[in-house]
């Protein structure tokens, strides 16, 4: 059974007369990464927004067919009651620290204060969630002062010590550097560890092929694509639709066939073999 | 010594400002009132905070005081001239009640300074919480606080930016003043664009759930909170039935 649903929706933000999301069919199961990629515009935000329940319960808007989170209907939860079963990250680190609070410890602790959590098993969990994701330096600093990665690896801390059930995050590394980028995706591959699911809006597709295990691919506010990673970062149907290859299956689309190179190559590991092959083969 | 300070329940240090503003409008005169000053800044000074206390009320409250002592020595109505110049002449009646006004600025100034300089913002967050005040007024309190230093911080980053690109921010008062105007209105429309945001971090945290919320800080009340306590009560008592009597 499907974690998450949706079924036929369409969506019109209330300043928009043109629909960001136009007849979209999309189940979810347990447990698995999805990345979903295409071109600015496409809806990806949007779909990540519903199935949070950002819309329509706080973007107000159209909302036609039918959204089912954990086998209830969207419109039955109220938002705040969502919180503790699908956490939700964005791109911008500056304003995803709450501003209540004037430590990282405080400002992890906060999510679960708001749940009533009791203050010996917050400080538990609150520990715990530093130690997994190696914030013990900065646990006492005040959470407005960090670099905007420290501030998004706070975030990530802030949702996971929830525990939700899934994890929403839309374009965590865009205003990161390329270690801030390692770090998110570190945090991203522990998460997906303890079955965890994942729904991920990204661009930096090398990282997608390395630890997504589905793709979506939208265009125009439609998912024109579905499937494994392999199989859909090995296709180059997805530029057609404004998404875009890892480098390693652009390379290897245009050497498929040749040497005994028979699956395009998506990641790092995949296109190392397939050079050395080609290496073996330019030496023999 | 500081730490038994510092460590007082929030409310017990509201409490003792909240005596400051009962006891000087009861006491007569202004001897009292200003005492006040160093009261508190022997307080402060037990605290660790005098240097910080004390740049804070001179710099705040000096020109209101001269203010008030310069408008009202010379022109509250009185016959008593104690010096005169052209259309000016200074009144003993208008000194007196320049006394009077400014004693009662200086003591209720000096308090909050103080109460501030001791009192941890989180810590009066948690206690104004558990005497029932909503999450949603205590988040604007505390948000509020928080904004200030970022807004700051923003508003140095587009300054950059204008300098960088050969706009004029320094020099008179009228070039700061042209350069300063423009960069608030982009100030205050990227605070706009954040907020929406800042709602969403927020609604992920749960904030708007009808449960019962908890605090991981938890804020032990002391037996010198009950002694201090004590003490401002019959102090008050003390102060009112001597104004009764007398």
């Amino acid at each position: 059974m499907s974690l998450l649903s949706m079924k036929n929706v369409s969506y019109r933000y209330p300043i928009n007369n043109w629909k960001s999301l136009k007849q979209v069919t999309l189940n979810i199961e347990a447990g698995v990464f999805y990345a979903v990629i295409g071109a600015g515009g496409a809806g990806k935000t949007t779909l990540c927004s519903v199935f949070r329940g950002f819309i329509p319960h706080f973007y107000h808007g159209e909302l036609e067919g039918e959204v089912q989170l954990f086998g209830k209907n969207l419109l039955q939860y109220e938002l705040a009651d969502i919180a503790a079963r699908i956490g939700y990250l964005f791109q911008n680190p500056f304003t995803q620290i709450s501003g209540a609070k004037e430590t990282v410890f405080e400002e992890i602790a906060y999510g679960l204060e708001n749940l009533g959590v009791e203050p010996a098993e917050i400080r538990k969990k609150v520990e715990d969630v530093i130690a997994l994701l190696k914030l013990e330096k900065i646990a006492e600093s005040n959470p407005t002062e960090l670099s905007g990665g420290q501030k998004q690896r706070v975030a990530f801390a802030s949702v996971i010590v929830m525990d939700p059930e899934v994890i929403i995050i839309d374009e965590p590394t865009s205003q990161l550097d390329p270690q801030g980028t390692e770090e998110i995706f570190r945090i991203i591959d522990l998460m997906k560890q303890r079955g965890k699911t994942i729904i991920l809006v990204e661009h930096k597709m090398e990282w997608i092929a390395e630890f997504a295990d589905r793709i979506i691919v939208m265009e125009d506010g439609q998912v024109v694509m579905q499937g494994d990673t392999q199989s859909i970062l090995s296709n180059p149907k997805v530029m057609e639709h404004g998404g875009t290859l890892p480098q390693y299956a652009e390379v290897g689309l245009k050497l498929l066939g040749e040497e005994g190179i028979h699956q395009v190559p998506i990641t790092r590991k995949q296109g190392e073999l397939v050079f050395s092959k080609l290496q073996k083969g330019g030496a023999e | 010594m500081k730490k038994s300070i510092l460590d007082l329940y929030p409310t017990t240090k509201l409490l003792g400002v909240l005596f400051v503003f009962i006891s000087i409008l009861i006491v007569p005169g202004y001897a009292y009132q200003y005492a006040i000053l160093p009261i508190c800044m022997v307080i402060a000074l037990l605290a660790g905070v005098l240097q910080s206390f004390c740049s804070l009320f001179f710099k705040g409250v000096t020109l209101i005081v001269l203010f008030i002592f310069i408008i009202q020595g010379f022109f509250y109505p009185g016959e008593t001239v104690l010096w005169s110049g052209w259309i000016f002449s200074l009144k003993l009646e208008g000194l007196n009640y320049s006394l009077l006004l400014t004693s009662k600025i200086v003591a209720i100034t000096a308090s909050i300074i103080l109460f501030f300089q001791i009192t941890k913002t989180k810590d009066l967050i948690i206690a104004l919480e558990k005497m029932g005040t909503p999450k949603k007024v205590t988040y604007v309190i505390m948000s509020t606080l928080q904004i200030i230093p970022q807004m700051r911080k923003q508003l140095n980053v587009i300054m950059d930016a204008q300098r960088s690109r050969g706009v004029e921010t320094e020099g008179s008062l009228m070039i700061r003043a042209k350069a300063i105007v423009p960069v608030l209105g982009t100030l205050i429309i990227s605070s706009f664009e954040n907020t929406q945001e800042r709602v969403i971090t927020l609604e992920s945290r749960a904030f708007t759930t009808q449960r019962k919320k908890t605090n991981v800080t938890v804020l032990p009340k002391g037996p010198l909170d009950t002694i201090v306590r004590i003490v401002l009560l019959l102090l008050l008592v003390l102060i009112i039935w001597k104004g009764v009597i007398g």
